[in-house]
């Protein structure tokens, strides 16, 4: 086989030229110097990583050098990190980022994540990794800067806008990219018009084995690699079950997509512990919650929208102020309400007025008193939160509160009074995703989300590398309401809380059934009877624990096992 | 490197460029830029244009380099520098290119007229490159007399007491191999070596190619003619894979020393 060998000629002319005029000549301490220089910039074996030799306060786990290692190499700096939550995707991010600085690959580099994180980036990359990134402020920076950490919420604003997609990065890290998936949105648009050479994509969510997906996220680390988008979904349907039926495809994803299971990298993890704790409701709050059930069917407008009656029964759960809101919205939202709506809501108000205590709440208060350390509470609703907040303080309790809609500032600040300071965070939903917090080992669910992934996105906050204790759980659960029904479901029956969420994510997709929380809703929505419900949540259970053997049986069959 | 040896780095770089180190502590240093290296570093040509045009009095700039934030005072403005950075990579290039040619002599106390033989040395980069990469380090001497050549060439040289004069006592032969003709013959040298090395690593980079290539033509092979994106699509995996040898001479020189110095 030729090779082909070019020798760089420049050198010799330049040389000659010099000799002609006598000079210039260069000093022999730069020189020297030069010569150091190069022989501290080599790479000297076409396998392995430069990095961690120049950051010895690191150390990087086995995992996280394996992932970095193969995107240099293998992936050509175009990679999906799939690590399940709590992996340290951005030890590995930053590992990546570094090895290309070394190499001299790359110099602009722009970061996207959830504005939550922004800070938390902009130090770790500085004080980890001795990279002078810095977060977006001014509209400047993004000229100015050459390591920019920002969230895609601002980058995709005017005037940002306009200015970085006039600039060339040599590389871009997106976090939490799931959320590209869908290439009708704005932010997949932003995305797939930034001009760059390298692209790491970061997500807890796996590409779901869906084609149209992979089709979208490959095509932002690889445009035109899958062909046009209509003679790709001729070939394989939209709708087509699995990717693994397709080899080509298989091997595709296996060439983007680096994903590391908690079982696979071997580290000793923290226990979790998981216990229910069932809560008897008062008389009071019983009323509420059985007056809500018998609108059902009844002629009060309110049931014309299953999902208004759904959320309510659940917020009764939680507190009669989120009841209170909802109804008080709902009044509002009607332009001229019918007498019987409005006597409906009244009526309904009535028995909100009626509950004098929260059963959950005194029992969040016992159990705090008792776990005397830090705890974060979890509640679906702002107005529970903000009642929480005022219900601890009256007993002594100090709490912050924390929320998506936060500013960066303002989510920083919270983290630092909780890490500090109080003893009690108390966190809606939204707040949940990109916040670090393994100093706290106590997570309340005060009311459980019916999606599995967002459960897991809360315990992931506190379950992750760095977390040193055992990690306790509590989930409250109202007696015979939905709440316990659903509890019975996803975290008993099916065992969530002992799987970790990649495993329940690639059952769900095998199934293909949708989403879990549709499925509630439609249950306890359209059932005429308590025994109606009970038998399609068997049914429902059981077709996810079929969906689990199905997937045990195809581990088994390939490794040859019998 | 290490944050401490950047430090040392610097140090050495700007000492070498008579610059002053207004300040030089643990953890960071500030450096008053002569003009040359302030045009140098600083990417300011209008400036400079500007003050020989109207003959103003030159400012040069002062830098401030942190090697340690934890070291450095904590209100230290200033520029974060670290192995990676690509204000370092500019010094480095800047280095390389300040001291691309030199021509040295052997200086030594010489009782008596002594000849001194020269000698040209390259100090050379072989980078391997396919999907990955891999340099080697090559410094080789060649005597313009007899044609005779040296390896490690630099590292010899370190040994020996060099200077930019001509020291008394001592006279220069006149080389009988041109330079030029004695770059010829290293590159030659090297070429028959590098051609002799075994080149798994490539058949190895060429498979891979040939892999991606038919992965790539599968999700394609439906169209009648080439389609621009497909074309794209193929030169990027030629870009990625095809497998290259380039040697670059990092710096050189003539040197002229004794006939028994090495």
């Amino acid at each position: 086989m030729t090779l082909q060998i070019n020798f760089d000629s420049s050198w010799q002319d330049e040389m000659a030229e010099r000799m002609e005029n006598d000079g210039p000549w260069g000093n022999w301490e730069l020189y020297k110097l030069a010569v150091e220089i190069e022989k501290h910039t080599i790479i000297p074996e076409f396998e392995g990583l430069q990095a961690p030799a120049h950051l010895p306060e690191l150390t990087p786990l086995p995992h996280q050098l394996e992932v970095a290692k193969q995107v240099v190499e293998n992936m050509n700096g175009k990679a999906i990190l799939a690590d399940e939550v709590g992996l340290g995707k951005t030890i590995e991010a930053g590992l990546i980022l570094k090895e290309y600085m070394i190499r001299g690959l790359v110099k602009k580099v722009l970061i996207l994540v959830p504005a939550s994180l922004v800070s938390q980036w902009a130090m770790e990359l500085n004080t980890k990794f001795h990279i002078p990134a810095i977060a977006q402020k001014k509209s400047y920076v993004w000229e100015q800067c050459d390591v920019v950490v920002s969230s895609i919420d601002t980058a995709k604003r005017a005037p940002h806008r306009d200015i970085i997609n006039n600039l060339n990065y040599d590389l871009i890290i997106i976090d939490e990219a799931h959320k590209l998936k869908n290439n009708k949105t704005k932010n997949y648009e932003f995305v797939q018009n930034l001009k760059k050479r390298f692209c790491l994509l970061l997500t807890a969510t796996p590409i779901q084995n869906r084609i149209e997906e992979i089709f979208n996220l490959v095509s932002l680390l690889k445009p035109g690699h899958l062909g046009s988008e209509t003679a790709f979904f001729d070939k394989y349907k939209k709708d087509a079950r699995s990717v693994n039926d397709d080899e080509h495809l298989k091997e595709l994803v296996n060439k983007v997509m680096i994903r590391n299971r908690r079982s696979d990298t071997g580290i000793e993890w923290t226990k979790r512990h998981v216990e229910t704790i069932p809560i008897q409701f008062s008389d009071q709050e019983r009323a509420l919650y059985d007056s809500i059930q018998s609108l059902r069917g009844s002629e009060s407008g309110l049931s014309s929208s299953q999902f208004s009656l759904m959320t309510l029964q659940r917020e009764a759960c939680s507190s009669r102020e989120a009841v209170f809101y909802t109804l008080r919205n709902m009044l509002q939202r009607q332009e001229n309400p019918s007498v019987g709506f409005q006597n409906t809501i009244a009526q309904l108000i009535k028995r909100v007025e009626a509950v004098t205590k929260n059963s959950k709440a005194e029992k969040a208060l016992e159990l705090i008193q008792q776990i005397d350390d830090k705890v974060i509470i979890f509640t679906e609703y702002r107005a529970t939160q903000l009642y929480l907040q005022w219900f601890l303080k009256q007993h002594g309790i100090t709490s912050v509160p924390f929320r998506g809609g936060f500013k960066r500032g303002k989510k920083d600040w919270m983290r630092e009074l909780f890490q500090k300071n109080v003893q009690v965070l108390i966190a809606t939903e939204a707040g949940g995703e990109g916040i670090n917090l393994q100093f706290c080992s106590h997570i309340i669910n005060f009311d459980l989300p019916w999606n599995p992934m967002r459960l897991e996105q809360r315990i992931g906050r506190i379950h992750r590398l760095g977390q040193e204790k055992d990690v306790k759980i509590y989930n409250f659960a109202t007696k015979d309401t939905v709440e316990e029904h659903v509890l019975k479901l996803l975290y008993e029956k099916i065992n969530l809380f002992e799987k970790v969420i990649g495993e329940l994510d690639d059952i769900l997709t095998k199934l293909e059934f949708g989403n879990i929380e549709d499925h509630l809703t439609d249950i306890f929505g359209k059932s005429a009877s308590e025994g109606e419900i009970r038998i399609k949540m068997e049914n429902l259970t059981s077709m996810i624990q079929f969906a689990e053997e199905m997937k045990e049986g195809n581990q088994r069959a390939a490794t040859g096992n019998p | 490197m290490q944050q401490q040896e950047i430090h040392n780095f610097l140090e050495k770089y700007f000492t070498a460029n008579n610059c002053e180190l207004l300040e030089n502590d643990k953890g960071y240093m500030t450096v008053q830029l002569t003009i040359d290296l302030d045009k140098e570093l600083m990417n300011r040509p209008f400036y400079w244009h500007y003050l020989e045009k109207t003959g103003g009095v030159p400012n040069p700039m002062k830098l401030t380099l942190i090697t340690n934030k934890q070291q450095a005072p904590e209100d230290m403005k200033g520029e974060v520098i670290h192995f990676g950075s690509p204000r370092l990579h500019q010094i480095f290039a800047s280095t390389k290119n300040l001291a691309g040619y030199i021509r040295l002599y052997q200086n030594n106390q010489f009782p008596a007229q002594t000849p001194l033989i020269p000698w040209i040395g390259l100090n050379m980069k072989i980078s391997y490159q396919c999907d990955r990469k891999r340099d080697v380090f090559h410094s080789i001497g060649l005597q313009l007399i007899n044609g005779r050549m040296e390896e490690d060439f630099h590292d010899k040289l370190l040994k020996l007491p060099l200077s930019t004069k001509i020291p008394d006592y001592a006279y220069t032969l006149s080389p009988l191999i041109k330079p030029k003709s004695g770059v010829n013959r290293i590159q030659s040298f090297l070429n028959a070596r590098v051609e002799q090395e075994d080149h798994t690593w490539a058949e190895d980079a060429r498979k891979r190619w040939q892999k991606d290539l038919q992965l790539l033509h599968h999700f394609y092979e439906n169209e009648e003619e080439e389609s621009d994106s497909y074309k794209t699509e193929k030169s990027a995996l030629q870009e990625q894979y095809e497998p290259k040898i380039k040697i670059e001479i990092v710096n050189g020189g003539l040197f002229y020393i004794t006939e028994n110095a090495l």
